[in-house]
């Protein structure tokens, strides 16, 4: 850049494209343009992480590969990320690593599974993270580029491409940017991460399969409200195991609705827990009425057809967030593709992280 | 590449290594027939695998002249590849080994993998994939320094097959998989 007459600076639109077209090259790109990573450019990244540029973050057995803080960094600038939003990724990549399937063949899978990253806490409003209308949509830097960070990360570092050693057998839309702000605003209950034992700025992850919206605007009845959560998270389309593992993400309107009526998180998952699931006679026709412990369900032989089995294992294990806009009941099942840890893990600043052990902040610290 | 560019970052972390050094092909000694060895086998957990694997077991005990098959384990994660100690296990319990069936992303990956690994240590094997997952397998090859590792193919899928169609595709496949594991050739 020069700066031109009139004191505002002149880009040189031919390099700017000429750096673009660099990466197309190079195979880095996820389809979309990137921004060139340059040194300051990623510099000021690992300033805001406060982290080692060298500390390693994540390793791949299978591929022997290795991320480290520093290409966390170059990922994230690639992807359109501001360094600000540094810390976030960080804690979200964490977050991941914690989840099992992240560590088995999750990457690589058929499935082709999506991160789903929460954010809860001031940052969400610092960093102008979206929590309100078209949360799953486009328009938001934050929520477009966090995503894509940790996907050209999975793709750069771990080397896992699509066709290649990433084998989606039709994959899901909008695989790297699911990242949603929790509405506390408008939530009847305390933050997601708090009630996990992570108050204040946090992210909370899992692998997605796919979101499947229930459309639920004229009753006021709780639990029909609830079973329509239940026919969509019982479907058998979805169910491969044993059981399988879903969450919601209510619009305001309805988890306001369910908070009248005296629920708290914790009684939306065990109902949902009850309700979800076929019986053994609308399962034997899709031929998965059988299941071994842990293994896959398969055409059985029947035995009592009236037998409801339920779809999730332990509500535990059923995240129940709010987000979107009070504008109508419209919300979200989020479907995983394997399971959920259930553990947020803290956003700190660069100052925290420096003094940190490993950049997380130790546990009896947050629950002191 | 047309143009090259000062300056900008990569972000992969694999530098120079990435372009590879030559592929290193490991390949066990080959025994001139199965006659009188003992068998491994590797269940990679998939749908249909271990059933298929011991059918082929059993053909090669019966038919082929080998002694028994002697080693059966399942992985504990079919997306990693197998470790030294497995491999070690193997090496004392049998001369040749057949893993598979590759019949998802990432456990076929892992099983050219294992069938590399197990080639280094000295035993043969053969590593059985449908044809699916040929471009996983070669890219997990690249991945291992052995980009022309060759396994056995068969049709995909092998999940849906009942417990006949198991039977029949070993059967199919069992003289390929002897001349992949010895200096026969393939009938």
């Amino acid at each position: 850049m020069d700066a031109g007459q009139n004191g505002h600076q002149r880009v040189d639109a031919t390099m700017a494209q000429a750096a673009i077209e660099y990466a197309y090259d190079q195979g880095w790109s996820d389809g979309l343009p990137l921004v060139p990573a340059t040194r300051d450019l990623v510099d000021r990244f690992l300033a805001a992480g406060g982290r080692p540029a060298d500390e390693v973050i994540g390793h791949l057995q299978q591929v022997d590969r290795t991320v480290t803080v520093e290409l966390l960094a170059i990922n994230a600038a690639m992807a359109g990320c501001r360094p600000e939003y540094f810390p976030v990724v960080l804690a979200a990549w964490r977050a991941l690593t914690k989840e099992r399937a992240t560590s088995g063949g999750g990457w690589q899978s058929t499935s082709g599974p999506a991160p789903l990253v929460i954010v809860n806490g001031a940052i969400r409003t610092e960093l102008g993270i979206n929590h309100s209308g078209g949360v799953f949509g486009p328009g938001f830097r934050p929520n477009a580029t966090i995503g894509r960070a940790i996907g050209l990360t999975v793709r750069n570092a771990y080397g896992i491409r699509p066709h290649e050693l990433e084998q989606a057998t039709q994959g899901l839309p909008g695989r790297w940017s699911i990242v949603v702000a929790e509405n506390e605003e408008e939530s009847p209950w305390p933050p997601l991460a708090e009630d996990l034992g992570v108050p204040g700025d946090a992210v909370t992850t899992t692998l997605l399969r796919t979101c499947e919206f229930v459309d639920n605007r004229h009753t006021s009845d709780p639990e029909q409200l609830l079973a329509d959560f239940a026919d969509t998270i019982g479907r058998s389309g979805a169910w491969i195991f044993q059981h399988a593992g879903a969450g919601v993400v209510l619009c305001p309107e309805h988890a306001q609705l369910l908070a009248r009526a005296g629920y708290s998180r914790r009684d939306v998952a065990r109902w949902l827990v009850e309700h979800s699931g076929r019986t053994t006679a609308q399962l034997q026709a899709v031929g998965k009425d059988d299941a071994g412990q842990n293994g896959v369900r398969f055409p059985g032989q029947g035995g009592d057809p009236e037998r409801f089995q339920p779809t999730l294992a332990d509500p535990d294990r059923v995240i129940v967030a709010v987000a979107g806009s009070r504008n109508a009941g419209i919300s979200m099942v989020v479907r995983y593709f394997a399971d959920w840890s259930g553990t947020p893990v803290p956003v700190i600043g660069p100052e925290a992280a420096a003094t940190t052990h490993d950049g997380t902040i130790p546990e009896g610290a947050l629950h002191g | 590449m047309s143009h090259t560019l000062h300056g900008i970052l990569d972000p992969t972390g694999a530098g120079p290594a990435q372009v590879q050094a030559p592929p290193v092909a490991d390949r066990a000694r080959r025994p001139p027939s199965l006659a009188g060895l003992r068998v491994g086998l590797l269940d990679n957990t998939k749908h249909n695998a271990l059933l298929f694997l011991r059918a082929v077991g059993d053909l090669l005990t019966t038919e082929h002249g080998a002694r028994e098959v002697s080693i059966v384990e399942t992985k504990q994660n079919f997306s990693v590849p197998v470790d030294r100690s497995i491999v070690d296990r193997y090496r004392e319990h049998c001369d040749v080994v057949i893993t598979g069936v590759g019949d998802c992303g990432s456990c076929s990956a892992a099983a050219v993998a294992d069938g590399i690994a197990f080639e280094r240590a000295g035993l043969p094997a053969a590593v059985v994939l449908t044809d699916a997952f040929d471009i996983t397998g070669r890219a997990m090859a690249q991945v291992q320094g052995d980009a022309d590792y060759e396994w056995v193919e068969t049709e995909h899928p092998m999940a849906v097959l009942t417990e006949d169609e198991v039977r029949a595709r070993a059967r199919t496949l069992v003289s390929e998989i002897v001349g992949r594991l010895t200096m026969a050739e393939a009938a």
